[in-house]
């Protein structure tokens, strides 16, 4: 018994070695595909319900100004909701009278500021990146481009999925 | 001689890489990059609504006569005319046509294309067009047209895309 508690107190501490070659692996893998999708410019929306974008050929980059986000039930301006969509109709937006929506008060809004920095900005600068899911039809959006429009945003970039 | 037996009678250890710092940037790399990947490509369609300003009546030099098609997207198929300020009634009249859905009711945007390839090819410096869809016309399908108007076939078509609600 002692012989053998003897022998167990002799025995030389080996410091145990750590195999990171397969972690090294994953890693590598994990770093490649990180890269590949790498985005300098990244978008962060926040967005009530889910928002199915339509896949496009388009190649052009968008530039993130004012965003116009349209969902299923909701809408968005930039991280606001500005108005609740029932049944395709955008509450509180009256086709006959789009001024009076709280869109076109708040695009106004947006549209005087961008006026009060015109100095240093070009006519690219004032384009509404609108972002709209696909399965709402013109109706509902018509209503919200024109307002758009008439709060002086012609101009739009259509948020697409790249095909 | 003596040197090369030397050599030869050494033991080959594996040589143990040492790993750690390379564990270290991949552990900065990695939070890093994930913080700024973006799975979801988006990428941008330029277009306008139509807005109230004074018509710009300058020609282009040289004969260029310039087109404005106008794709109607209607509940039963897609509507083509053309208009122009330098063209005559009867040359636009050329360009009406009508393409009703097909048998899956889909649009038939491979033939509106190769008309559209047609009326640019005629007139290469047209450059506008103008969608004009119906209340009922989805979202999708008025992206797909706009995507079959700008490129085409063969080549760019019409740069400059127009969206419109039907008037009256």
């Amino acid at each position: 018994m002692a012989l053998g508690r003897s022998r167990r107190r002799t025995q030389k501490f080996v410091p145990p070695k750590l195999q990171l070659t397969s972690m090294m692996d994953m890693f590598t893998i994990l770093l490649i595909f990180l890269l590949i999708s790498f985005s300098s410019e990244v978008v962060r929306m926040k967005i009530d319900g889910n928002i199915q974008l339509p896949k496009s050929t388009a190649k052009q980059d968008y530039r993130n100004n004012i965003r116009l986000v349209v969902a299923q039930d909701s809408l968005w301006l930039g991280d606001e909701a500005v108005a609740k969509i029932k049944d395709g109709t955008v509450v509180g937006l009256d086709p006959a009278n789009l001024q009076r929506s709280a869109l076109y008060r708040k695009l106004s809004a947006c549209r005087q500021k961008a006026g009060k920095a015109t100095e240093n900005k070009t006519a690219e600068d004032n384009v509404i990146l609108f972002i709209c899911d696909k399965r709402l039809s013109f109706k509902t959006i018509n209503s919200i481009i024109k307002t758009a429009g008439i709060a002086g945003f012609p101009n739009f970039q259509f948020g697409v999925l790249e095909q | 001689m003596l040197g090369a037996k030397r050599g030869r009678s050494r033991s080959v250890d594996d040589p143990d890489l040492d790993l750690v710092p390379i564990m270290n940037m991949f552990l900065v790399l990695i939070p890093f990059l994930l913080i700024s990947a973006s799975f979801f490509h988006l990428k941008a369609i330029n277009t306008s609504v139509p807005v109230l300003g004074n018509a710009d009546g300058s020609v282009a030099p040289g004969n260029t006569v310039k087109l404005t098609v106008i794709v109607q997207l209607e509940e039963r198929g897609i509507r083509l005319s053309a208009m122009s300020d330098e063209a005559d009634a009867s040359i636009l009249g050329d360009f009406d046509a009508y393409f009703p859905k097909g048998r899956a009711s889909a649009y038939p945007l491979d033939e509106v294309a190769t008309f559209l390839q047609g009326i640019k090819d005629r007139y290469p410096s047209s450059d506008t067009l103008i969608i004009i869809p119906d209340g009922g016309v989805i979202y999708d399908t008025i992206i797909r047209t706009m995507d079959v108007a700008r490129t085409g076939t063969r080549t760019e078509l019409f740069p400059n895309v127009v969206i419109s609600g039907k008037v009256g």
